[in-house]
């Protein structure tokens, strides 16, 4: 195997060549990046939903990367939360956009912390995938009030998620000519 | 109202408890293995001037979870991990009005 390849017989979540990529990405770098807190910002406004966020999977946390409307909340003083309340790993193990219309009705997340504390109540996520092959997070949206996504509004969501990807590979190329 | 814990480290509602030494050592060998993944905290502790198995404070903690993320690539992400959790363990413990001893068992 060469160095980060995707290894599918893994659990992706635990990839080592994955959380390898993440680093060499410089997504846990903690500046802010004003590129993909507008990409969150954009997303929010389009979907009509109070929270966006750029959100990088790692092995048992979820890191926020950027984000829109938490300020001020116990998400963004922590920069992120434990992974077993994360929506967005589901991506990183599918690959695909997923969605949660009825957090409250949803078998796998009703008694998630952050619908039972802190009141999320719908989810959409699409999967931001490096030139690699490699699923680093989501662009997601959240909001309070379930609802139902359009797929017009996914198709919004997938091309946010693709600038979104072409901002942290810049990063990535900025890297490797310094 | 937020359910009621016996375990007062643990964040009411939210079922959360605060990260340990030996919950950092098992998501390190979630990732690398049971020999590398030991060999790394081992490496970590070193270099921040601690001694394996005697971590018992959130200070010390945070400590061994920076010198593992010098050490670059998948550990920096286990070790972004752990400092989210505590992060989140201090937050929601705080945001709940409980206390805890700090202790780190």
């Amino acid at each position: 195997m060469t160095p980060n390849t995707p290894t599918p017989a893994l659990d992706p979540i635990y990839d080592v060549a994955r959380l390898a990529e993440i680093v060499e990405l410089g997504l846990l770098s903690g500046a802010a990046d004003p590129i993909l807190a507008d990409v969150a910002r954009r997303a929010a406004t389009e979907l009509k939903l109070p929270v966006s966020l750029v959100s990088v999977v790692l092995d048992e946390a979820l890191h926020v990367a950027a984000s829109h409307g938490i300020h001020g909340m116990w998400l963004e003083e922590a920069g992120g939360h434990p992974i077993e309340w994360s929506f967005c790993a589901t991506s990183v193990r599918t690959r695909e956009a997923f969605v949660v219309e009825n957090a409250q009705t949803h078998p796998a997340h009703h008694d998630n912390p952050l619908v039972t504390q802190d009141g999320v109540r719908c989810y959409a996520g699409v999967p931001l995938i490096s030139s690699r092959g490699f699923v680093l997070g989501n662009l997601c949206v959240v909001g309070m009030e379930q609802r139902e996504f359009t797929r017009a509004e996914m198709d919004v969501l997938h091309a946010l998620a693709t600038e979104a990807v072409a901002r942290i590979e810049a990063g990535r190329r900025d890297a490797t000519l310094s | 109202m937020p359910a009621l814990t016996s375990d007062p480290s643990r964040v009411p509602g939210y079922d959360l408890a605060a990260p340990t030494e030996a919950t950092a050592l098992a998501a390190l060998q979630r990732v690398f293995g049971v020999d590398r993944g030991r060999e790394s905290w081992a490496a970590a502790c070193l270099s921040a001037g601690l001694v394996v198995g005697f971590i018992r404070s959130p200070d010390s903690l945070q400590r061994a979870t920076s010198a593992l993320s010098a050490q670059g690539g998948a550990a920096a992400t286990v070790a972004r991990s752990i400092t989210i959790r505590m992060r989140t363990h201090a937050r929601l413990l705080a945001k709940s009005g409980a206390t805890t001893t700090g202790a780190v068992r």
